[in-house]
């Protein structure tokens, strides 16, 4: 297989510097080795990346060791502990490290357990996304013409639906059954806002990836493929797709913290999850109008790690795209 | 009458202010108030009206506020002031005096006042006999789908009307223009009071024809105060008053048809009211501190708002708190697995915890926990100590609840906790304002002991009331109603509330289905084909004379709602309270309909914010 060399082997010196003069002696890095060192170097990238590894840990494990810990569900309501004579949450305390919200809930073991739903949600997204909008951005830039065309024109019709509207119509035709809408396919909660969000954000992977696969086509080795007898179905699987695995990497990561705000808007605006469910967005929104002036813990905490995990997928993306194409190193 | 966003908060500081003026607000001096007329008032709403104003189908207490204090006079009403000043008892409106009413109380007979007019466009219109009788057959009409016709049945000739078998109702009769007379078919001595409510006001001959869905929109004031644009409009009218944007605004102007020499019940004090509908409880509260509103008219005043109230001494005397004729609830759709079983319904509310619902209300000041349905005045405190479901502090009994969970068919192995998939994923709705969402995070705990689980659904509140109104939709369980009194009378909580012709969706408000009919059942694709009733019930109370013994035949029925159906969780009686605005001077509170008197209300100054 020929690949296009996105990076040439370096040499690099190592060794002792004799008499004021560096050694010069070749050491063979690999693509990935070298992508590894410069994403090293990124400061603000490995920051970001340990922040979102701790975030997945609390997402998964941590979060309900925690809440054993603190002895707190994230839905457990503690009326007579956590709310004063007049209903007003209390504030951050030694039982209550953040405090309590409007229905007597543990703030914190809610803010980790909001962690859950919304990278869950960006994950199933954007894997949503990433699978229609490769596979559509693939087929768009290879074939081109009509096919190109046509894929195209779709991008921009979605590009152009109104999500909001489209959201709450979903949310208010299936509300209302026990199975939802589609034998239960489509019912309110964490899916219905995955496949919301996925379904309008692979327009974005799909450019990207068509922009490529158009430049790629061209290139020799895939004229070599051709001559050697190869299928479009191999040219693009074996050929193509493994020379746009970067950029789709770095796209995506970047998709991601789009998607993390999108699933807290939906629950800000009360087209989310469900009440129940801990969202940081649905946080937010209970802390909304004049609450928050007694109450500045109910948007404090949520609104940071909501703020520190975009931050931190952005900071990844960002050097994941300066690492993988040194013409954007900084 | 449905209690949307009344959210009763009994505040301490309340309590304070009410030892400080001596009464819960007490109305304006009449030097006071004549120094303030004039002005705007701006007011705001959280949802707009349930009906657009439509008067035959209207069955919201904010609306009753506009149409009692402003819009329609009927031939008797109460005042527009507290129950402690006389604001239950029954005075003549439209008529000359309170009916008569024969020997077998049978026969009612009205005389109209003379030389009263409807509101432009049939400024030249007066109101008789027939424009009282051109209501009750609007509500007779099964094309408008009124919201409360049975409180009309009693009238002779009503139902034949309404199932087309008779162009008129034969038991109201025009003996002259001044001269109404209606004829029951059976005695009922509260029958005077159905006749002040909305649906009983005049409309003008042919001013309702081809409005069947939106008359309210073109609706002909009888009140001081009319739609804005009603002046200026034909007879009948071709477009809707501007003065009703639905969603958006209301606006009312005072009618110059008016007068008050022939109304002793209202004062109409300001020029005009703009309404600004769609503002959360929040951005009232703001905005009423800021000067910008007057009054919100239909929200809680968010707990911040009265924490600050209460510390701010200058701010005291705007809080305003009343005894409120209304109770919260939930309810249980008896149709409904797993409620159809009465051990699963009495299951619940031993389990939940009514103290801490109200606290997350506001507080133990912010209404009493209620072990019943009907509000203690109405049956003279006779189930003031009763308590069918007991537990510590009102805080739910969890083993008493599995005691009960355990009759059921649905926990098959008696252990207390159901065991049959019906109970997993309850559909279940309540309100998105506040304080249901919170609330319904602790019912839910309240009755995963049970093995109940919810799946809640929060809905804007008018969306929310349909929703639990509609037997099609399977709600099992509505969990933000509440209901208050249509008037002095335990009536008011009976057939509405329990009566099978109160079943939706084209009837209002029995959500939870009791003695819904097996066609009625079927049609809306229950399984189950009975459930039970208490039609009887509420009909022999209802037809007995006014006094002790009526008084304990509601508190029987109420006892029998509590113990035997259990349709019902009820939470907490209620109080109303409002945040005035400083330049609201002379406000007080409508006993009937449970909203501001507007017609009283005046401004400082005569005008401004």
């Amino acid at each position: 297989m020929a690949q296009v060399a996105s990076e040439p082997i370096v040499a690099e010196p190592i060794g002792p510097e004799v008499g004021g003069e560096p050694s010069k002696q070749v050491v063979g890095r690999s693509p990935g080795q070298l992508f590894w060192r410069r994403f090293r170097r990124d400061k603000f990238a490995v920051a970001g990346f340990v922040f979102i590894a701790i975030m997945i840990v609390l997402a998964t494990v941590g979060a309900p060791l925690l809440s054993s810990v603190v002895n707190h569900e994230p839905n457990e309501v503690f009326v007579s502990e956590a709310l004063n004579e007049i209903g007003l949450p209390i504030g951050p305390t030694g039982e209550f490290w953040f405090g309590a919200d409007t229905a007597g809930r543990d703030l914190f073991v809610r803010v980790l357990y909001g962690a859950r739903t919304s990278l869950t949600v960006a994950l199933v997204a954007t894997g949503i996304a990433l699978v229609i909008g490769v596979a559509l951005g693939l087929i768009a830039g290879f074939y081109r013409g009509k096919v190109d065309t046509f894929v195209s024109r779709v991008i921009d019709i979605v590009l152009s639906l109104p999500i909001l509207l489209l959201a709450l119509g979903l949310v208010a035709a299936c509300s209302l059954s026990r199975t939802g809408c589609l034998g239960g396919l489509i019912r309110p909660g964490v899916l219905l806002v995955s496949y919301v969000i996925g379904l309008f954000s692979w327009p974005y992977i799909a450019r990207i990836v068509r922009g490529q696969v158009l430049s790629l086509r061209e290139k020799e080795f895939i004229e070599a493929a051709r001559a050697q007898g190869a299928g479009d179905a191999r040219i693009i699987f074996r050929e193509i797709l493994p020379n746009v695995t970067a950029p789709i990497i770095v796209y995506t990561t970047l998709i991601i913290p789009s998607n993390i705000l999108f699933e807290a808007a939906l629950s800000f605006l009360g087209i989310g999850v469900k009440p129940a469910t801990a969202s940081w967005g649905k946080m937010l929104a209970d802390a909304g109008g004049g609450i928050f002036t007694v109450a500045w813990w109910m948007m404090l905490f949520p609104g940071l790690f909501l703020f520190l995990t975009t931050l931190a997928f952005n900071l990844v993306g960002d050097g994941l795209r300066d690492a993988l194409d040194p013409r954007t190193a900084r | 009458m449905k209690r949307y966003t009344r959210l009763i908060a009994l505040v301490g500081v309340l309590a304070l202010a009410a030892a400080a003026c001596g009464e819960e607000a007490a109305p304006p001096a009449a030097e006071d108030a004549e120094a303030q007329r004039g002005g705007t008032f701006l007011g705001g709403l959280e949802s707009d009206v349930d009906a657009a104003f439509d008067p035959q189908k209207e069955y919201y207490s904010v609306t009753w506020g506009f149409y009692h204090c402003c819009l329609l006079r009927t031939l008797v009403t109460t005042p527009g002031t507290t129950a402690d000043n006389g604001g239950n008892e029954l005075q003549p409106d439209l008529a000359t005096d309170l009916p008569e009413v024969s020997e077998d109380g049978l026969t009612y007979t009205f005389t109209i006042k003379d030389g009263v007019t409807f509101a432009p466009p049939y400024q030249d219109t007066e109101i008789t006999a027939q424009s009282f009788i051109n209501a009750m057959e609007r509500e007779a009409t099964p094309a408008v789908g009124a919201g409360y016709p049975f409180y009309y049945s009693v009238i002779e000739g009503f139902d034949e009307f309404s199932e087309g078998e008779a162009d008129s109702i034969s038991g109201m009769t025009a003996v002259d223009d001044k001269t109404l007379e209606i004829t029951l078919t059976r005695a009922s001595g509260d029958f005077p009071f159905r006749m002040m409510m909305p649906a009983a006001a005049p409309i003008p001959d042919g001013a309702a024809d081809g409005h069947n869905k939106d008359y309210g929109r073109f609706l002909i004031s009888s009140g001081p105060y009319m739609f804005e644009g009603a002046d200026e409009a034909t007879a009948p009218p071709a477009e809707p008053f501007p003065g009703y944007e639905p969603g958006q605004s209301i606006v009312m102007v005072r009618n110059p048809s008016w007068d008050p020499d022939t109304d002793d019940l209202r004062d109409a004090y300001v020029d005009r009211f703009e309404i600004q509908i769609g503002l959360t409880a929040d951005d009232g509260a703001l905005r009423t501190d800021s000067g910008e509103l007057h009054m919100m008219l239909d929200s809680v005043p968010p707990a911040q708002q009265i924490q600050q109230y209460q510390g701010d001494p200058e701010r005291r005397d705007q809080l305003f708190s009343f005894v409120g004729d209304g109770v919260y609830y939930i309810s249980m759709n008896v149709a409904e697995a797993p409620f159809d079983d009465v051990n699963v319904r009495r299951a619940v509310n031993f389990a939940l915890d009514r103290a801490g619902l109200l606290q997350i209300r506001g507080g133990p000041l912010f209404g009493e926990v209620a072990d019943h349905a009907i509000t203690d005045p109405l049956t003279d405190f006779l189930l003031a100590d009763f308590d069918p479901y007991p537990s510590p502090d009102g805080s739910g009994d969890v083993a008493a609840a599995q005691e009960e969970m355990a009759l059921s068919a649905y926990d098959s192995d008696g252990d207390g906790v159901c065991d049959d998939p019906v109970c997993e994923n309850i559909v279940s709705v309540t309100d998105e304002a506040d304080p249901y969402p919170d609330q319904s995070a602790l019912i839910s705990q309240n009755l995963e002991p049970l093995g109940l689980t919810l799946d809640v659904t929060t809905q804007e509140r008018t969306t929310m009331y349909d929703s639990c109104n509609d037997p099609g939709a399977h709600v099992a369980m509505c969990l933000g109603p509440g209901w208050f009194k249509d008037y002095s009378d335990a009536t008011t909580f009976g057939e509405p509330l329990f009566g099978s012709s109160a079943v939706g969706p084209d009837s209002c408000c029995n959500y939870a289905l009791v003695g819904a009919p097996p066609e009625v059942l079927e049609e809306h694709g229950y399984d189950v084909t009975e459930v039970p009733s208490v039609d009887a019930d509420f009909q022999a109370c209802d037809e007995m004379e006014l006094g002790d013994a009526r008084v304990q035949c509601w508190a029987d029925f109420d006892a029998k709602i509590t113990e035997e159906v259990v349709p019902w969780v009820p939470i907490n009686f209620a109080r109303d309270v409002f945040v005035a605005g400083d330049a609201v001077r002379g406000f007080d509170y409508d006993q009937f309909s449970g909203q501001p008197d507007l017609a009283g209300v005046s401004l400082a100054g005569g005008g401004g914010a």
